[in-house]
């Protein structure tokens, strides 16, 4: 009984994320982020390593989990998963060249944490990247819009309320914005 | 992305509308058909997905660093996690290794900068710290510590480290990394009692030439060019050697 209400809670919480619930994902986000930290401060990284790599890891579990690449199968398995793939990233980050050359590595600490060898989860391709750059550079209205409807999965017609337009005006404003930031992802893909 | 593939506000909400599993039975039965068997719909329906996904990560990515500032830093964990071991506390064999790398980081350092007035501004920089390693299961409370540390959140390294000197007083590994602390913390007064004691240490002291350093670091910034001189001549460090010269001129 135990397991199965477990599983039924990793269930809830994939549910949640991938509404971008608010709370969950802080929630996962706080909870995970000391044990990262700590793994990358003991293998030659600094905090602002951990940020960065645990805010990619982050990203990275949320869209596995909206695309159900994730299958949990424990009560922690997310939390696992998330580790995981800081843990991987962090190891890319080590092997990396440009790593090695700034940092005088500590070897011993990229053979501690090399122990086991999942395979790269790098689903963060190009054209996503090219997205994101492109969304953060997009002008203020567009991205509060886009933001709202998007991500914060508020309706048609609250955005259209708080913009005081009507709901048509603001389904045609929404679908300018989209364009004009696949024009903006277009011209970086150049 | 295809720039020569137009998307229309149509296309846009099918899209959301079968991305959000509200497309009725008929629709999503002739959608999927249209993705097998079109190849430029199916690029379209690719580049929507990308591009909603692109700002829904880019969003989520911009609400991390708010959910970010509320976070703990890892010794809390390690706290929990801690063993009750005082056996080879003070094992210190990484020592000798980290004191190379604190020669080897100050001489890079000493002959990248030119000479100024302001001798302590241009010599000094914090000791790195020890390597903390996943495997050190024993003396956990002095890593955590030291990982705080390295951190940079030297008056909570302090603390802790003060907790365990209750405990072994003489410690000159303590006091030197306490002392350290506090010059790093920009506190040389309260620095050079704990490094005075660090280099009375009675055993074979690895970092002793890192100790006399910062201690003579300490007094040059406290104003005691006198004591600051014993404390170089003391270290065997190039750092130090090239201090003297400078205040010798």
């Amino acid at each position: 009984m135990g397991q199965a209400y477990r599983l039924e809670h990793q269930i809830q919480l994939l549910d949640a994320i991938k509404s971008n619930n608010s709370i969950a994902l802080k929630g996962l986000y706080i909870a995970n982020y000391p044990k990262v930290e700590a793994l990358v401060l003991k293998n030659s990284g600094t905090v602002a390593h951990a940020k960065d790599i645990y805010q990619e890891a982050f990203i990275t579990v949320w869209q596995h989990v909206k695309n159900d690449k994730f299958v949990p199968q424990n009560d922690t398995a997310l939390q696992g998963y998330l580790y995981r793939i800081a843990k991987n990233k962090w190891i890319d980050v080590l092997r990396s060249k440009a790593f090695k050359n700034s940092k005088l590595l500590n070897i011993e600490a990229l053979k501690v944490i090399k122990n086991d060898d999942i395979e790269n989860d790098d689903f963060e391709d190009k054209k996503l990247k090219i997205t994101m750059d492109a969304f953060k550079n997009l002008g203020e209205p567009c991205k509060s819009l886009l933001r709202q409807f998007y991500f914060d999965k508020k309706s048609m017609q609250d955005i259209a309320n708080e913009l005081k337009l009507d709901p048509a005006s603001t389904r045609n404003k929404k679908y300018r914005c989209v364009k004009k930031l696949r024009e903006l992802a277009l011209k970086i893909n150049i | 992305m295809n720039p020569n593939i137009n998307i229309s506000q149509k296309l846009l909400e099918t899209v959301e509308q079968y991305l959000n599993k509200t497309l009725d039975a008929d629709k999503l039965k002739a959608f999927e058909d249209r993705l097998k068997n079109d190849l430029e719909f199916k690029t379209q329906v690719e580049d929507i997905k990308t591009m909603l996904l692109g700002i829904e990560a880019q969003s989520l990515k911009e609400t991390l660093d708010d959910f970010h500032k509320e976070t703990k830093t890892a010794p809390h964990n390690i706290t929990k996690r801690k063993t009750a071991t005082n056996k080879s506390l003070w094992n210190f064999g990484k020592f000798a290794a980290a004191a190379a790398i604190i020669i080897a980081v100050g001489s890079i350092w000493f002959f990248s900068h030119s000479p100024n007035q302001n001798l302590y501004a241009k010599y000094f920089k914090p000791d790195p710290g020890l390597p903390t390693t996943m495997s050190s299961t024993d003396n956990y409370d002095f890593y955590d510590a030291m990982v705080n540390y390295k951190r940079g959140d030297y008056a909570l390294a302090i603390d802790k480290w003060q907790t365990l000197l209750t405990q072994k007083p003489e410690n000159d590994t303590l006091n030197y990394f306490i002392g350290v602390a506090h010059l790093a913390n920009k506190n040389e007064t309260e620095a050079i009692p704990f490094l005075e004691r660090s280099v009375l240490s009675e055993d074979a002291f690895p970092l002793i030439s890192d100790a006399y350093h910062y201690l003579g670091l300490a007094y040059l910034k406290d104003g005691n060019l006198t004591l600051a001189k014993k404390n170089f001549e003391l270290s065997q460090s190039e750092a130090s050697k090239q201090i003297i010269i400078e205040l010798n001129d």
